[in-house]
């Protein structure tokens, strides 16, 4: 009689129990009672199927020196590779895999079993190799550009690296939110850094634009210490070789690598920031990267939350030696989304024997931090870096560019005169009528309905431009607020209303008398609208709308 | 290059309960599994009428991959049922318990958004136990191919996924399926189309106007005259507290007529025999709308192919047995016989037979035979044929065929319980009207009571819905009323002389000629489906968490 009757139990229970069953004969045992008894075809299935499973662990032995892996689901090789010890086996079977179906997962399992086995040999303390450094030219000598990871720019080994520096990105003249974010948590970071280290390093701030002295009052207020900024009129917009040149030049000055006649400077003194932070905007992710990889290191793209820690590290590429496990102090711990965003990794930039990775780099999503309050009795020094920019940088010219969201803007108007699908006798006609009316008054411009935005009516060319989402009033269009709201030919829908009845004076023009418009308008002029329109437009232009409003009131 | 795409061993792609189904019986199995659902939340894309069955003969149930499943993700059961045929003012009603009864363990109310949530919630946590889990508000966008086979899924949001395996539980309007070149939305004849109010009510207030017990509820059924001759029904189901009323009607019916989907369901609402139900006030919560299959000409006989495989409404096995709707008892057990056939496949070393296991399972399971029932093509078929239906609909209404109802009345109740009797009911007027029609004339008596439900109008109903609008997800690719017009009425949230829907009737005027054309605005739309059948569109679904967002379902 085996331990579990699959009769006595739903389908769904018997799954985790019958995967823990590993006797054939048991399992054999349970499918003949399932059989005589309830004989259901997927609790047969399977029990047939664990047998397969426990016969084939059993007799066919697998030797991970000869099996195919092709053969294996990425479970069996976990399972395969738990039993082998040899460092050296598991390695061949990496190539195999890599060489066959390459797959991710199978990878990691040998991975992961590689680096506890080699782990083992460490704690029974056994010779302790020394990772040996090979420059990438001689590790590859046939290659005629060798590189290590990537192409050494700095090669720098225990250089000096101080605080905390934060990138303030501007746009079209305001501190973008996610810079006072950034500098909030720099602040708070670097309050406990000083704290648990017993140090007075400093949240830097670093502003470059045609207008980066307006905002040096702001980026203090939010919590720098020292601002280091570049301004010139060239720089007015975005372009990532000045850019760049410039942060690398302040990050380098008064260090190892500083330019000409920056070796000295009274406000540096080490060699390259400890921290560099960026917004993850469009811009700060292109610098962050180009920045990163000019001062040698390496970069989190994206991440949602930043804390300085120690972190002990075991992979001999980083302590020096295999086997050894060693602390890293002040390290900053990057926490990003992975692609899912249900899980996070948190990426940590070490150095190695042989080479600094400093500064320690992240970009930041924007909104993950809180945006601080800004306190305006912050005294903090400032730099104004001075440096010449080669003409070489700017060979690539912005002629034009656009803004995205901006367009039309009707808020603010006295007057805003809408029209929607009442025009669609005559479309053309409809709008130029109510265009003319917006000119009878001195500050008022067009409104549409969505209904007319979305129709197939065919608009004249010269009124054409006129139709476009920017004029929409509504829930997902403009709330507009105006002394007076001209709504012709607009039945009222709930998420046209939203946008408008803040106004003050609402007069729908209407057809129909019992349009849902009715219930929130102050004035329902009942006719058609290219008849009311143009009489609306004498009335404004002759002065006498407010007496043709007392008119219809009663 | 093989690193940057991420794999895992299953994708399920939806989590309505044939993704449910699939992606436990999956992680049961030790699969790792992704669950990809583009709604905020489970269920608040999704619309049923909804009953849900648990089948005696059925491999799988609900209940069984999910065992609190009825405490805490359904309504309430049913215990009476009744369908009514209507004439007029007149009713006859018959008790169809036994029809309900064949082969079923239970059968439950439901409202998706609830039952869907709660089913997300215990597959997230069973998948992550394997390695994946379940993303919301990813879309899926079509299949990932290398050298010509289906290998993965590509997505709006994520970068493209490779799987083993690929379970399409993407629902009615599958794009999966589609792109495998599996199903078509070609034919109207091959669909209803379901349109649902959810109607507030106090649970003390639903014991007593139905006459049931606080744990036990009530399943009404509606046919005959009241819906200007379109084919299809009404039901009405009890909820803990709120009443599901809705209509099922074949959308190729609804194309030819004409018909204003919303105002069928108000001809059902208003009434005088739903009176003793509704009183006087009136709250709806919801409108909503969705196509739903006809296993009986849909549902694909080999629903798979490469890596893929279909289940539920996206393989069309969606079973109307006569007026009771069959179709998340169905998606149940073929998404856990996709998943079971794939462990079978994958224990053979050879996963890529899971395809060729799961059809065969499909049809070892009986389920097959249930969804494309053999005596519908020998017998229900042949009445579709126009002269054949106009005889028997002349003769259903002659003085013979009139006496004969008088005379079989009790034979007549006992075949609309014959489950044999109902799956071979062809889809033509006779069942859905004349012959309703003619029972409730003959024997039916007539209800008194005044109806006063006003329902909202079209505009208020849209205005209660909740949107995240986003770009728009259907594209007119021909304008003309000619070949997209039918939209301005079949779409549920447009009609004729509504500037607020998303099919408009326009006439416009270019250098003196007219043209009479449609435009669509698709902030309205609740994603059923109807269009990317009777209108000429390219039909996809919004963005992960964009569009509708029903709050019952
Ligand atoms: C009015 C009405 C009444 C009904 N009454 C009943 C009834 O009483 N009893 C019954 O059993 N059945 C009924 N049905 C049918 C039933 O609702 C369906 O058969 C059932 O929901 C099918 O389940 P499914 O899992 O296949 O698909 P669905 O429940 O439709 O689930 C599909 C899921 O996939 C998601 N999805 C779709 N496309 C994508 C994509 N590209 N990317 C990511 N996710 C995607 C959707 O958001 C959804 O969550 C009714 C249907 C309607 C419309
Ligand atoms: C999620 C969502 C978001 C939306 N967001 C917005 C939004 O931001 N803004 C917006 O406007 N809409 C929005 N809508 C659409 C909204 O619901 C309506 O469809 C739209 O406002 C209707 O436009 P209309 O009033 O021009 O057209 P209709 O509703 O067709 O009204 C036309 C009116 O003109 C009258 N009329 C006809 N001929 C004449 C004539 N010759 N002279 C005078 N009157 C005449 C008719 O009596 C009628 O009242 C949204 C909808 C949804 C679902
Ligand atoms: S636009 Fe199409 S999909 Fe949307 S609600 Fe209307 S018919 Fe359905």
């Amino acid at each position: 009689m085996p331990d579990i009757d699959p009769t006595e139990h739903e389908i769904a229970e018997l799954g985790p129990k019958i995967k823990d069953v590993d006797d054939a004969d048991e399992l054999r045992a349970m499918l003949a009672l399932e059989e005589d008894g309830e004989d259901r075809v997927p609790v047969k299935t399977l029990i047939e199927d664990r047998i397969e499973k426990v016969e084939d662990e059993g007799d066919g032995e697998m030797d991970p020196e000869t099996v195919d892996l092709a053969d294996l689901t990425v479970a069996d090789v976990a399972n395969m590779v738990r039993e082998v010890d040899d460092g050296d086996v598991l390695r061949d079977l990496l190539e195999r895999e890599k060489a066959g179906q390459d797959r991710k997962t199978a990878k990691s399992q040998i991975e992961s079993r590689i680096e506890s086995v080699e782990g083992t040999e460490e704690t029974e303390g056994e010779e302790t190799a020394e990772v040996e450094y090979v420059p990438p030219e001689e590790k590859y000598p046939e290659l005629d550009h060798p590189t290590n990871d990537k192409q050494w720019v700095e090669g720098t080994v225990g250089a000096e690296y101080r605080d905390m520096w934060v990138y303030c990105e501007t746009q079209a003249g305001e501190l973008v939110d996610v810079s006072k974010e950034m500098l909030g948590k720099a602040r708070e970071l670097m309050d406990t850094y000083n704290e648990d280290y017993d140090e007075d390093e400093r949240v830097v701030a670093v502003l470059i634009g045609s207008d980066a002295s307006d905002h040096i009052e702001d980026v203090i207020a939010y919590g720098a210490d020292l601002v280091v900024s570049h301004e010139d009129p060239r720089l007015e917009r975005f372009r990532h070789q000045p850019y760049t040149e410039i942060f690398c030049d302040m990050a380098r000055a008064g260090g190892e690598l500083a330019a000409e006649g920056r070796e000295d400077v009274a406000w540096k003194d080490y060699h390259e920031p400890r921290y560099t932070v960026f917004p993850a905007t469009n811009n700060g992710r292109d610098l962050s990267a180009l920045v990163q990889g000019e001062l040698d290191s390496g970069l989190a793209s994206d991440c949602s939350g930043l804390y300085i820690e120690s972190a002990m590290i075991s992979n001999p590429a980083k302590v020096g030696t295999a086997g050894d496990k060693k602390e890293f102090e002040r390290v900053l711990h990057m926490k990003r989304p992975d692609f899912s965003g249900f899980e996070y990794s948190t990426i940590l930039c070490i150095d190695k024997p042989n080479r600094d990775f400093h500064p320690q780099g992240a970009s930041v999503i924007p909104g993950s931090f809180e945006m601080p309050d800004p306190d305006y009795e912050r005294d903090g020094e400032v730099v104004d870096y001075e440096m010449d920019l080669d003409e070489e940088w700017f060979t690539v010219e912005v002629e034009e560019y656009d803004r995205l969201s901006g367009g039309v803007d009707l808020t603010g108007n006295d007057v805003v005169v809408a029209v929607g699908r009442g025009i669609g006798d005559d479309p053309t006609q409809g709008i130029e009528q109510a265009l003319d009316l917006v000119d009878a008054f001195d500050e008022a411009d067009l409104g549409l309905s969505r209904g007319v935005i979305t129709s197939s009516y065919s608009f004249d060319s010269h009124v054409e431009q006129y139709v476009t989402e920017e004029r929409q009033i509504g829930e997902s269009g403009q709330e507009v607020e105006p002394d007076v709201y001209i709504a012709a030919g607009i039945s009222g829908a709930i998420q046209h209303k939203v946008g408008c009845d803040e106004s003050d004076t609402i007069i729908a023009v209407n057809t129909n008398p019992d349009a849902d418009i009715r219930d929130f308008s102050d004035y329902l002029i009942e006719g058609d609208l290219f008849e009311v329109l143009p009489q609306l437009t004498e009335a404004v232009e002759a002065g006498e709308l407010g007496a043709m409003m007392e008119a219809s009131d009663d | 290059m093989t690193d940057a795409v991420e794999e895992y061993e299953a994708v399920v792609v939806g989590c309505g309960p044939g993704g449910a189904a699939a992606a436990a019986t999956l992680a049961r199995n030790g699969v790792e599994t992704l669950v990809l659902e583009r709604g905020v939340d489970a269920g608040s894309k999704n619309v049923s009428g909804g009953l849900i069955y648990a089948e005696e003969s059925a491999p799988y149930t609900i209940d069984g991959l999910f065992p609190d499943f009825r405490e805490e993700a359904t309504e309430r059961p049913v215990t009476e049922n009744v369908i009514h045929n209507i004439a007029g003012d007149k009713v006859k009603s018959f008790d169809i318990g036994d029809l309900h009864h064949h082969d079923t363990a239970w059968a439950d109310a439901v409202l998706r958004r609830k039952m869907d949530s709660w089913l997300a919630q215990q597959v997230h946590e069973r998948t992550r136990e394997t390695g994946g889990g379940l993303l919301t508000e990813v879309h899926v966008t079509g299949l990932l191919r290398e050298r010509g086979e289906i290998v993965g899924v590509t997505t709006e949001e994520l970068d493209p996924i490779k799987a083993d395996l690929v379970v399409a539980a993407d629902g009615v309007n599958s794009e999966l399926a589609r792109d495998a070149g599996l199903m078509d939305w070609e034919d109207p004849d091959e669909w209803f189309q379901g349109v649902k109010a959810v109607v507030d009510m106090e649970p003390g207030v639903i014991n007593d106007r139905f006459d049931v017990a606080p744990d036990d509820g009530a399943a009404h059924l509606f046919s005959g005259d009241l819906f200007d001759g379109v084919r299809g029904g009404g039901f009405l189901y009890t909820n803990e507290d709120s009443l599901s009323i809705g209509t099922v009607f074949h959308l190729d019916s609804i194309a030819e007529e004409h018909a204003e989907p919303h105002e069928l369901l108000d001809s059902l609402l208003t009434h005088p025999l739903m009176a003793q139900w509704l009183g006087g006030e009136y709250d709806e919560r919801e409108y909503s709308a969705k196509l739903v299959p006809d296993s009986k000409k849909a549902a694909h006989p080999s629903p798979h192919k490469d890596r893929l495989v279909l289940v539920g409404d996206a393989a069309g096995q969606m079973q109307a047995q006569g007026p009771i709707i069959k179709g998340m008892n169905h998606a149940v057990t073929a998404g856990a016989l996709a998943a079971e056939a794939f462990a079978d496949a994958r224990a053979r070393n050879d996963p890529s037979q899971a395809g060729e296991l799961y059809e065969k399972k499909l049809h070892d399971e009986g389920v097959m035979d249930k969804l494309r029932p053999t005596g519908y093509k020998v017998f229900g078929q042949l009445g579709e044929l126009s002269p054949v239906d106009d005889l028997s609909n002349a003769v259903a209404d002659s003085a013979v065929g009139r006496f004969g109802v008088r005379a079989a009345a009790g034979l007549l109740e006992r075949a609309y319980s014959s489950p044999r009797m109902v799956s071979m009911i062809p889809d033509t007027k006779l069942p859905y009207v004349t012959l309703p029609t003619v029972i409730a004339e003959e024997l039916g008596e007539p209800v008194t009571d005044e109806n006063t439900v006003s329902p909202p109008d079209l505009a208020d109903r849209i205005g209660d819905l909740t949107y995240d609008v986003g770009d728009p997800h259907i594209e007119l690719v021909d304008n003309s009323f000619e070949a997209s017009g039918t939209a301005v009425t079949a779409c549920p949230v447009s009609a004729q002389d509504f500037g607020g829907g998303c099919y408009r009737d326009e006439t416009v005027k270019t250098n003196g000629s007219e043209e009479h054309l449609v435009s669509l605005d698709t902030q309205p739309c609740v994603e059923c489906g109807t269009c990317a059948i009777v209108a000429d569109t390219e039909w996809e679904h919004p963005a992960g968490g964009k569009g509708v967002e029903f709050k019952q379902g």
